[in-house]
Order: C-alpha cells, then sequence, then structure tokens
C-alpha cells in the first residue's frame, strides 16, 4: 500500500527509532544482568565473570522459601484468574451491559497497587475482625482468622491485579473466533460444554496459554499488593526489596533481580518465536491455498 | 424423542447454577475491589486509635493532610507525573502511529510483543535498576566521562525530580505505545489513503484526522501513567530525593505508621481524581470507543 | 396437491395439503428490548417440503429459522416440531440440524471428523460412522475428501461438507441459513440444483432462508414472504408470481409495474381504480369499498407497447404514458416510460418479439395490458 511509495529511508529511521526506544527501556535490566556476573560488584574496577552470586541465592535458605511461596502464589493465582478471565469473557459476550461489564473489569488497571493494597488490607482486617466478633456471639471460635492477612488475602490481590490482562488477551483471542462453530457443535447435537471443549478451545488455545504465562509473569514481579497483604510469610519479590531497601544493591540482588528478568525475557521470547513459527507455518498453508483448487 | 439433560447441562445451561457461574468473576470484582474501594471513603472519616481505627466521623485526617507539608509534595508529583505523560506521548505515540500505519499486519503485533518485553520485567525491577545506572557513578556517567562529553558527574538525574520523572517514562512507555496501538487499531487503515489523497500534509492528518480519532485511546494511556505515576510509592522512594512523595507512598507511610484514616483518606483522594480524569475523558470523548477493536 | 385460491388472513398460511405437519409456528414473535424483529407469525410448513422463507435483509426471516433451531428464544408463541412443542428447548435437543452461511467447519478437523461430528457425540461405533460419513460424502459428491482441511476446499465444497454433516444426523427438519449467499453466481445456480436433488433423494423437510427469488423459486416448493418482522403471504412459487395477494408480495416478487389509488366503484364483476390521472378496471371478485385505498399490479412482462392513436385490441385496460427509453438486457429489452403523475413503469418484451420500430424518446404511448392479467391488492 503506501509502503511503496514512502521514502526507504525515513521508514528505517522510524525503525531504527522504535528498536532504539526498545533497548533503551531494556537497557538498566540488561544493565543488572552485566553487573550480576561481575565477581567484585557493583562499581568496581574490575570485571571477572562468575556465577557465584547465583550460587549464593540457592543455597539461601531464606530465599528459597520465599520462592517456594512465590510460586505457589503463581501457581494458584493462574488456576483461579485464568477461568475467571474466560468467564467474564463469555459473560460480556453474552451480557447486554456491555460497556458496564469492561469498565468493572479494567478499572483496577488504573488504581495503581499502593491504594489498592491499603484499601484491601484495611477490607481484610474489617472483615477478620467482623468474623471474629460473630463467632464471639455464637460463643465459639469457628470464624476466626477467616480473613487474616495471609496467602488468601495475597491470592486475592494478585487475582483483581491480573484479571484485566487476563481479561484483555482472552477477548483479544476470541474475537478472531466466530460463534457460528458454537451454534454449529449444538446443532449437531453438542451441549454447551461439549460444543465449547471439542469446537471452541481446540481455537482460542493459544489465547489461552498466553494468558497463563502471562500471569505467571505478573505474579513473580509483583510486589506492592503482595507485600501489603501477604502478613507473615516471604515472597520472592518482598525478601529482594527489603534487601535492597536496607542494605543497598547489594551483590546477591543483582543476581536475584538477573533472575527475575530471565524468567520474563524466556517467556516472551518464546512466545515470539512460537508466533514467528507459526505464521511461518500459516504463510505456507495460505500459499498452497491459493493455488487453484480443484473445480467444484 | 429429547434425551434428558445431562449433568454439565444442568449445570453450566440455563439452570440457575450456570448463570451464578457466570456471574462469579463479577461477583469476585464487586466484593474484593469495588467494595473495599469505596469504603476507604467511609474509613477515611473514621477516628484514629493506637493500633486501629474506631468508627466515628471526623474530618482530621483530611486535614492533617491538607495543611501539612505533605500536601505541597504531593501537588508537585501530580506536576511530575504530568510531565512524565507528556514526554511519554512524545516518545511513544509516534512508534503506535507508525507501526499501525507502515508495517504489514502480520508483523504489528510482534513489535508490540517487543514492547512487552520491558514491562515484563518487574517494576520494581526497572525502578531499582536505574540506581546503578543514573547514580554518581553509575553507567551513563560513566560513559559520558569516558567519552570525555563531561569532565563532571552529573548528579541531578538521581535523586532528583527529574530521576522520578525519568523512571515513571521508563516504567511507563510502553503503556503508551500500547494505548496508543490500541486506539490507532480503531482507526479504519483507509483514512490515511483518503489523507493523502485529499493531499493532507503529514501535520494536518496529524493533528485534525489522527488526534481526534485516537484521542480515547491517548487519553485512557495517560490517564493510566498519570495515576500510576502518583500512586506507586517505590518511585519517589527509591529515585526521588529525600522529603519526595507521592500518594502511593504517604499511604503505605501511613499504614506502617498504623495511621489508617489517614492512608485511606489519601486513598479516597486518589480514588477521587481518578473518576474526575475519567469523567471528563468520557464527556469529551466517549472512552467507550477504546474497545471498538477488541469487541 | 389442488391450487386453490390465495385467500389467507395477514400472517397466516393456508395449507394445501393434509400431509403431515412437520414445523408448526403459533404467534412466533421475537423483540430485542424495544425492536421488534419478529411480529406475531402462524406458519405451517408439511413433511418432506422444500420451504422456503423469502425476503429482504433484516426482515426477520434469519430470526425465524434460528427460533426455529433453538439459537433464539422466543419472546411469545410456540415452535412445534412433528407435534413436540420444542419452544424451549436448546439446539442439541430438537430434532433439527442447521447449514450456516459460512465459516461454520471446524477449522482443526478434517471433512470426515467434521462430518462425523454428530456421530461421535452420540458414540455411534467406528465402523458404523464411517459407512455412514462415506455414504453422505458420496450424496454430496466429495467422495475421496475425508482428510482434507476444510481451508483446503473451496466455498462450494465447504457448504457440501456442512451439508453432509447436517444430513448425516437423519434428524427431521433441515434448517439452511443463506447457505449460497457467499458463492459467486454461476456456482450458486448450480448448487441451487443439487439441494433441490438432495432433498428429493433424502426427503427430510428443508427450510432455507435466502433473500435471492431465483435461488427460492428454483428450490421451493412452497416459500413464504417475510418482511419488517412480519408474515406477509405464503404459497408455491408460482403462486406467488402470478397471483399475489399483498402489495408487498408484488413489489417484492418478479418485476411489476403496480399503480396505487382509490377505490371509484365496487361491482361483482370488477372494481374501477381512480389513479388520479386515470380510471383504470380490475377484473378480480373482491371486497373492496368504494374509497378504500388499492393499488394494481401487471407483470410487467405482460405489459404492452401500444400507439398513442387508435383502437385498443379488445379485453385491453390502457394508460397514457411518455416513451423515454429501452434498455436491452440480453434475454429482455425495457421500455421505460413515465406516466403523468410523474412515475416511472418498465414494459418488458421477450427480445426479438415486441415493436419492430421504436418511438422517439418524449413521443406520447399508451401501454396496456389483458384486464385479466391485472391483480388487486387491497393491503
Amino acid at each position: 500500500m503506501d509502503e511503496q511509495y514512502g521514502s526507504k529511508l525515513t521508514h528505517r529511521l522510524k525503525w531504527a527509532y522504535t528498536l532504539l526506544l526498545v533497548a533503551t527501556l531494556m537497557l538498566p535490566s540488561c544493565y543488572v544482568i552485566y553487573i550480576s556476573f561481575n565477581e567484585h560488584g557493583f562499581g568496581a574496577a574490575k570485571y571477572d565473570f562468575t556465577f557465584d552470586w547465583y550460587k549464593v541465592i540457592f543455597t539461601d535458605k531464606l530465599l528459597l522459601n520465599a520462592l517456594g511461596w512465590t510460586l505457589r502464589l503463581a501457581v494458584l493465582t493462574t488456576l483461579i484468574v485464568v477461568p475467571f478471565g474466560l468467564i467474564a469473557a463469555k459473560f460480556y459476550k453474552t451480557t447486554r451491559h456491555k460497556v458496564l461489564t469492561v469498565a468493572v473489569f479494567l478499572s483496577p488497571l488504573f488504581v495503581p497497587g499502593d491504594i489498592l493494597g491499603s484499601a484491601l488490607l484495611v477490607f481484610f482486617k474489617n472483615l477478620s475482625q467482623m468474623f471474629e466478633a460473630f463467632s464471639d456471639w455464637l460463643g465459639n471460635e469457628w470464624f476466626y482468622g477467616w480473613f487474616d492477612l495471609g496467602f488468601f488475602s495475597a491470592l486475592v490481590g494478585l487475582i483483581i491485579y491480573a484479571l484485566p490482562y487476563v481479561f484483555i488477551v482472552i477477548l483479544i483471542t476470541m474475537a478472531r473466533y466466530r460463534d457460528q462453530q458454537t451454534e454449529a457443535a449444538r446443532a449437531c447435537g453438542a451441549n454447551a460444554w461439549q460444543a465449547f471443549w471439542h469446537v471452541e478451545f481446540p481455537q482460542i488455545r493459544a489465547g489461552i496459554f498466553s494468558a497463563c504465562a502471562f500471569t505467571v509473569i505478573l505474579t513473580f514481579n509483583e510486589y506492592i499488593r503482595t507485600s501489603l497483604l501477604k502478613g507473615g510469610f516471604d515472597t520472592f519479590t518482598s525478601v529482594l526489596v527489603s534487601q535492597m531497601l536496607n542494605e543497598g544493591m547489594s551483590e546477591s540482588s543483582y543476581a536475584m533481580s538477573s533472575l527475575v528478568t530471565y524468567i520474563a525475557v524466556a517467556v516472551i521470547g518464546s512466545i515470539i518465536v512460537i508466533t514467528l513459527i507459526r505464521t511461518e507455518s500459516l504463510e505456507r498453508e495460505a500459499r498452497a491455498k491459493a493455488q487453484p483448487a480443484m473445480a467444484s | 424423542m429429547p434425551a434428558p439433560p445431562s449433568f454439565f447441562e444442568r449445570v453450566f445451561g440455563e439452570t440457575w447454577l450456570g448463570r451464578a457461574a457466570m456471574r462469579l468473576p463479577l461477583a469476585f470484582m464487586v466484593a474484593f475491589f469495588l467494595i473495599p474501594l469505596a469504603l476507604t471513603y467511609v474509613w477515611s472519616v473514621f477516628e484514629r486509635t493506637q493500633f486501629w481505627m474506631k468508627p466515628g466521623f471526623t474530618l482530621f485526617s483530611y486535614v492533617n493532610f491538607f495543611t501539612s507539608a505533605r500536601l505541597e509534595n504531593f501537588l508537585w508529583s501530580m506536576g511530575h507525573s504530568a510531565v512524565s505523560v507528556v514526554i511519554a506521548f512524545i516518545l511513544g505515540f509516534p512508534i503506535a502511529v507508525f507501526v499501525r500505519r507502515r508495517v504489514p499486519q502480520v508483523a504489528q503485533h510482534r513489535v508490540i510483543l517487543l514492547f512487552l518485553l520491558p514491562f515484563m520485567v518487574s517494576e520494581i525491577i526497572r525502578v531499582f535498576a536505574l540506581r546503578p545506572v543514573l547514580q554518581r557513578n553509575g553507567l551513563v556517567n560513566t560513559v559520558l566521562m569516558d567519552l570525555g562529553i563531561t569532565s563532571q558527574p552529573i548528579t541531578s538525574i538521581l535523586y532528583t525530580p527529574t530521576g522520578v520523572i525519568i523512571g515513571e517514562v521508563m516504567s511507563f512507555l510502553p503503556f503508551m505505545v500500547f494505548a496508543g496501538f490500541l486506539a490507532m487499531e480503531a482507526l479504519p487503515k483507509y483514512v490515511f489513503e483518503i489523507c493523502e489523497d485529499l493531499g493532507a500534509g503529514r501535520i494536518r492528518t496529524f493533528v485534525d484526522v489522527i488526534l481526534p480519532l485516537a484521542a480515547p485511546g491517548i487519553f485512557a494511556g495517560s490517564v493510566f501513567i498519570f495515576v500510576n505515576g502518583l500512586g506507586i510509592a517505590l518511585l519517589p522512594n527509591i529515585l526521588g530525593g529525600p522529603g519526595a512523595v507521592n500518594a502511593g507512598l504517604i499511604a503505605t507511610q501511613a499504614i506502617t505508621a498504623l495511621d489508617f484514616p489517614l492512608a485511606m483518606a489519601v486513598s479516597a483522594i486518589m480514588m477521587t481524581t481518578l473518576l474526575g480524569l475519567l469523567y471528563i475523558g468520557h464527556r469529551l470523548f466517549d472512552l467507550t470507543k477504546i474497545l471498538s477493536p477488541i469487541t | 396437491m389442488t391450487l386453490q385460491p390465495n385467500v389467507s388472513a395477514p400472517g397466516s398460511d393456508p395449507m394445501t395439503s393434509a400431509r403431515d405437519v412437520a414445523v408448526e409456528v403459533i404467534g412466533l414473535s421475537k423483540n430485542y428490548g424495544a425492536v421488534r424483529a419478529l411480529a406475531s407469525v402462524d406458519l405451517k410448513i408439511a413433511a418432506g417440503e422444500y420451504f422456503v422463507l423469502l425476503g429482504p435483509s433484516g426482515g426477520g426471516k434469519t430470526t425465524l429459522l434460528r427460533l426455529l433451531g433453538g439459537f433464539i428464544r422466543p419472546s411469545a408463541g410456540t415452535v412445534l416440531l412433528h407435534g413436540h412443542d420444542v419452544s424451549a428447548l436448546p439446539p442439541n435437543r430438537r430434532p433439527t440440524s442447521m447449514v450456516f452461511q459460512s465459516y461454520a467447519l471446524f477449522p482443526h478437523m478434517s471433512v470426515a471428523r467434521n462430518v462425523g461430528y454428530g456421530l461421535k457425540l452420540q458414540n455411534m461405533p467406528k465402523a458404523e460412522a464411517k459407512d455412514r460419513i462415506a455414504a453422505m460424502l458420496e450424496l454430496v459428491g466429495l467422495t475421496g475428501y475425508d482428510a482434507r482441511m476444510p481451508h483446503e476446499l473451496s466455498g462450494g465444497q465447504q457448504q457440501r461438507v456442512q451439508l453432509a454433516r447436517s444430513l448425516v444426523l437423519e434428524r427431521d427438519v433441515l434448517l439452511l441459513d443463506e447457505p449460497l449467499a457467499a458463492l459467486d453466481a454461476k456456482l450458486r445456480k448450480d448448487m441451487c440444483l443439487e439441494l433441490k436433488h438432495i432433498q428429493e433423494k433424502v426427503g427430510i423437510t428443508f427450510v432455507h432462508v435466502t433473500h435471492n427469488q431465483e435461488e427460492a423459486m428454483t428450490v421451493a416448493d412452497r416459500l413464504a414472504i417475510i418482511a419488517e418482522g412480519e408474515l406477509i403471504e405464503a404459497g408455491t412459487a408460482r403462486d406467488v408470481y402470478e397471483r399475489p395477494i399483498k402489495r408487498f408480495t408484488a413489489d417484492f416478487v418478479g418485476e411489476r409495474a403496480i399503480f396505487d389509488g382509490t377505490v371509484a366503484s365496487a361491482e361483482k364483476t370488477g372494481v374501477q381504480l381512480d389513479l388520479g390521472f386515470g380510471t383504470i378496471a380490475v377484473k378480480a371478485p373482491a371486497e373492496a369499498s368504494a374509497g378504500a385505498k388499492a393499488s394494481v399490479s401487471i407483470r410487467s412482462e405482460l405489459l404492452e407497447l401500444l400507439p398513442a392513436e387508435g383502437k385498443a385490441p379488445a379485453g385491453f385496460e390502457t394508460l397514457e404514458a411518455t416513451y423515454r427509453e429501452s434498455v436491452y438486457l440480453g434475454l429482455t429489452i425495457s421500455h421505460v416510460v413515465s406516466l403523468p403523475d410523474g412515475s416511472e413503469i418498465a414494459v418488458r418484451d421477450i427480445a426479438g418479439a415486441g415493436p419492430a420500430k421504436l418511438p422517439e424518446a418524449g413521443a406520447p404511448v399508451r401501454i396496456g395490458w389483458k384486464a385479466e392479467d391485472a391483480s388487486l391488492h387491497l393491503s
């Protein structure tokens, strides 16, 4: 289209600018990775490559414990938030109040983590007290500790955080799906679940897996809501942050930060690679299809 | 003729249980998001006790906030956030236009994925990682001095408002690109061809056509950056100088100090600002248009 | 089947034989908020019939079809299939199957798996299913295409696979939602006839929705005109083309000249219609009262271009007009004339017939027709 008439040079310049911007955004994290491999840490005159700091992480019991908690949170959040996102997307498609639905599901994006975390913290404490008072009134301890700050409250905070992203990703995936397919499946005798599982799910599978990967990364990276709501246990990010706030950036915190970055880069990188491969195979199919088909 | 309904049909079909399941995420959002945020207004007028708060009605927290030194810093932080929005727009929106116009359809999403990359790095890392870069003896200064461009290290880019702005822009630029991209997707591609046909120059095309049509998306992205700039405590905490605050930092500090009504008051003020901005935006632009590419 | 005069009340349809009723719709309506997609519709479709719902886009025919299939819930009324009330049942519980306009083949399944999907849901043994699938593919002319994927098929082939997928289930009623709309004209003509032959072979009831008249008339045993949410008229193709009852039908089916006017006088033998610029007689028994609004329509191929002077042939009604132009369309030639009130009418001749010498533009002429060829419409 207009690519043919535009100037090649400006096109290349614009591409260069885009890539430069991405590189600049990635620069600090890359620099951190660079430092993490230096035996002498930050600001030292010499640079000796080493894996030592990573070894330190994996032997630190506190850190490993925190990592475990983070993983549990990540898995459970994903298990809850992706089905939620799916149901929310289906609900959005069938409801008449589309604008309101979208507003509700996307609004957590506009509320900063500190604010939401604080509000939820007070909310849970209040709930806890209410339930305890109710228990006392009943004369027993059945309702104690339900809403204390802990795993459940952190989970809730993370679900609220991740849901808008999952919602958008699934909506975009479903936008390409044709509802006639579900109707055709129903017309063939499938009930609602069978139609979804046999016909719709295989076509939105990729989007759902992206949503899962996305959620895992988001939970791993999240700090503020988790730290406010987690109560007693430590998460990876909270250990990292408290270290950095108290001791400044130690060598092991460089290594830890790098670790988190690797995961993110690995996941996104593989998604990019996979979509590259898929578009190649789709293009091959399209080329085959473009060849004259036999007369009907 | 018709067979009796299966178990799944009874649960997920047109039964009340199925309808309830469909509304579960919505209920969750209402219970754990809308209600707590709405209650911040209520809690903000409670009285503070030593470890908690007791129900009542007092405007003490608000008065405390508005008459303290914090208010001035808070207003400054709003200014800084606004500056970040403008810078992010100037840097990031042209990319969205460029990708939408000049990059073939298949590759467009890949480019957007590229911007997903920095977003995937934890927000805290992105902020903390700026310290070794912007410090006195950090990367920027070392490189500048090695290249002979400066003889003294630049100290004004960290522990200053500039540092906070740099941090905000670096953290949220990808969002401006995403929001811009979504906004541009709402533009049918033939619009550009029509403009060229009519002989409109680049600037005129931009101002008269692109901006108004993409306005809802740009506005949403701007509100997002602005609000998050105000709300994320780490930004002034790590990158700002002494006494630098934003709403988020005040709130979390208040919680640490066990002054819950104050934290809630700050939250309520933030919420009001956000709602006000969104309302203005909706009146001006009809924000519902943002989602036309998805729906 | 005997032909009976199409005398029917609005919104209902006369059964022309006493066969099994496959589909019956009573008082069926559908509203979307304030929008009335379908007003109260009553309809009966006989078993084994090829029935077409014909109408303009957005007129409600697809809504009616989807109500039959169970994809929409009625706002009021009942749907009966072979006597059973299915109004509340979802699609998989009804004895219907459906062919969609496009994009309805499962892209991740091969042709054989697509066709066999419904059988798999019934837990049919693999061997038996395989036989049935093969038989169906042969019926639609796609033997050997088992392993192809949908994106490898042409549009026509995809529709055939859909047909096979629906027919293999041996349901009572097959619903078709504009199945040929996505195909080009030549292909559409061929597939039309094929659909008709397949229906005759298989023998089940087909309900086919289209906005294309030629398609409708090719396949239909009977058809119904659906527009603006209402059932306007129903009958065989011949009934609807040659003897439409409603003005809308006359306007929609075929090409007719329509004159609107008021009834000047009504007698047993006919009605005099006052058009404002002339009066014409219509030979049709009708309960028309003087002063009522009515319309007369004549098929444009039954109109003749007559010289302005001279005696008209016996039994002909005539109107004065001004000749405008002629348009050559291959099979026919359309002579466009304008009437004294400014409206334009086309007179169609089979190419080769008609006046040898054409008048000049602006010359006065007369259009004429056999009085019994005109139809009177009171609504």
